[in-house]
């Protein structure tokens, strides 16, 4: 998977300040916290649609990691192995909230809901504003992947958003490639049919 | 009607996880069948947006809160393992310009816990336990999280699933002169359970309820 | 009241004819003295939502809304049912009893304020006619006691102490 953006030359390398977390200096940890929080944030936050609780995940994930610092052996990127704790973070507390419906999560807890005038441009009509089309795609996109179940959720977003290979994705989640492929096919369709309209008037 | 492989064919092409010759097999496929193109084409535009759309890293609310919540937190941590002093990452951090303002009230609150909770502390405090059973297990231990003072019990033996378990709204209780008896009154008025002594002095709870069956 | 008096006198009787009758604990004439207020319940923890609905619940005062989120911090489940409260006085000299349910329920002994703040408390956590633990704690208001209690029903039981502001 894309390691995120390297460190500039003269910043600690991530191997040095996990060394020092790992010796119990808080302050290393703290660096380690700053350089990871966005992309940590982001991915609870794309898991569960919700800032407040995003947030309370995102903390979680660094105090078990602190916790399991003994335990990492450093065969692989600090990143990587963060990512798996707050992946399995995220995933536990999924679990417990109650689903609705057949496996699909209903709406009510995400805080995107597409604004009332954020309708399909019907056809014939002249082209909108790019800019405008663009904010209320995004809003859409939000909307539909909260909709997804937490096992379709999770392999879209490893994909998309983290860029993981299906044998990265298979080892995380963890499953078999299969179910990654069947998991992905399904989501990418349902996401098209939820997005339908979306895509249905340009060229 | 496509074949489950033709799906993940589209799939690991659209992924790039196809070898060279096969990619170029796929794509001579797509020349020739509008409708797979079509998809294919679908598919990829939504991989387009949703990567747009969906950023890999977000600013996080609160950012320098989110920091120093987690070292608290840490702090807490090892408190809990270790009540021996400090080690030298403590301090060190103390000496980071943005913690300055918090580090006041940072030092109280960790002084307060490397001490085990002092009278000063707002914390409950379970200070002795003792379990008459050898089969049952205590520990008692304070979480931050719920703000409140735990007292863990293992091994109890289960209430069975049958047993009916009556809750009381207890408002008010009334000690009696006649014997060493209290009666609880429920929300009503109405006398609910009566907290009695046996002969051997031991307490007999009595209700109007029927007997367990 | 008639209950009461019936089993009073059941009691009586019970005594008198035992063989080595304890001598009836003295009681003060009128309400004793009391250190402080409690507030006891029996709270159901479950993941199962229709135990959790259909179980008979009281309805717990505003001061004590936030326990069952605080439970969940502690204990693993998503529902917290609070099946049973007593509001209670900690008699100075006299034990009291916190009897949220018949089936578990505490027994409390002032043993005088604590520095700082707070009550010193000589508590028994009773299960039917058994005492299952007997500890000495310090309780402060603000700061509630969970127990954890046995299992039932897929779910388990806690008992819940807290100390009440002022007196």
């Amino acid at each position: 998977m894309p390691a995120p953006t390297a460190p500039d030359p003269g910043e600690v390398l991530d191997i040095d300040l996990v060394k020092r977390s790992q010796a119990g200096d808080t302050r290393a940890f703290d660096m380690l916290v700053s350089r990871y929080r966005g992309r940590i944030y982001a991915m609870t936050y794309h898991m569960i649609q919700n800032e407040t609780e995003a947030w309370d995940l995102a903390q979680e994930a660094f105090i078990k990691a602190w916790r399991a610092l003994p335990r990492f052996k450093m065969d692989s990127a600090f990143y990587t192995w963060l990512y798996r704790i707050t992946h399995n973070v995220v995933y536990d507390w999924l679990r417990k909230k109650k689903i609705q419906g057949d496996g699909e999560f209903d709406d009510s807890h995400t805080e995107h809901r597409v604004a009332a005038g954020a309708e399909a441009v019907p056809r014939g009509d002249a082209a909108p504003d790019v800019a405008l089309k663009n904010a209320e795609l995004g809003a859409r996109i939000q909307q539909a992947i909260a909709k997804l179940s937490p096992e379709h959720k999770q392999v879209i977003l490893l994909r998309e958003v983290e860029g993981m290979a299906y044998e990265e994705i298979a080892a995380t989640v963890p499953c078999s490639l299969g179910t990654v492929m069947s998991r992905l096919f399904y989501a990418r369709k349902k996401l098209q049919e939820l997005l339908k309209d979306c895509y249905e008037n340009t060229d | 009607m496509k074949t489950p492989t033709e799906d993940h064919d589209l799939l690991r092409w659209l992924d790039g996880e196809m070898s060279a010759a096969e990619k170029a097999a796929f794509e001579s496929r797509l020349a020739s069948d509008p409708a797979l193109k079509a998809e294919a084409e679908l598919m990829q535009r939504l991989s387009a947006d949703l990567r747009t759309h969906l950023p890999a890293e977000m600013p996080v609310p609160y950012a320098d809160f989110f920091n120093s919540q987690i070292q608290v937190r840490l702090a807490q941590d090892e408190n809990q393992q270790m009540p021996a002093p400090a080690s030298e990452g403590w301090f060190a951090w103390l000496r980071l310009p943005w913690l300055a303002p918090a580090a006041a009230v940072l030092m109280v609150s960790l002084f307060v816990w490397q001490n085990g909770a002092p009278s000063g502390s707002a914390d409950s405090v379970v200070h002795s336990i003792y379990v008459p059973s050898a089969a049952v297990q205590a520990r008692s231990f304070h979480s931050a999280e719920a703000n409140a003072t735990v007292l863990m019990l293992e091994g109890l033996e289960e209430m069975p699933a049958d047993r009916k378990i009556v809750g009381f709204n207890i408002t008010r209780t009334e000690v009696d002169e006649a014997v060493a008896a209290t009666t609880l009154f429920g929300t009503d008025g109405k006398a609910v359970a009566v907290m009695a002594k046996d002969a051997r002095n031991q307490p007999l709870l009595l209700t109007s309820s029927t007997p367990r069956g | 009241m008639k209950l009461a008096t019936a089993i009073f006198v059941l009691l009586g009787a019970a005594l008198v004819t035992a063989q080595d009758t304890p001598p009836v604990q003295p009681l003060p004439a009128k309400k004793p003295a009391t250190d402080a207020k409690v507030w006891g319940a029996l709270v159901f923890a479950t993941n199962d939502a229709k135990e959790a609905a259909t179980m008979p619940k009281v309805d717990v005062p505003a001061a004590y809304a936030d326990i069952p989120q605080r439970l969940g911090k502690v204990f693993e489940y998503q529902r917290f049912e609070v099946i049973g409260q007593h509001l209670q006085d900690v008699f100075r000299e006299y034990e009291s009893w916190v009897v949220p349910t018949k089936d578990l329920f505490l027994k409390v002994d002032s043993k005088g304020p604590a520095e700082g703040g707070g009550m010193n408390l000589h508590l028994q956590f009773w299960r039917d006619q058994q005492v299952i633990v007997k500890t000495d704690a310090v309780l402060k208001s603000g700061s509630p006691l969970f127990i954890a209690g046995p299992k039932w029903r897929g779910g388990q039981l806690v008992f819940v102490l807290v100390l009440q502001q002022g007196k």
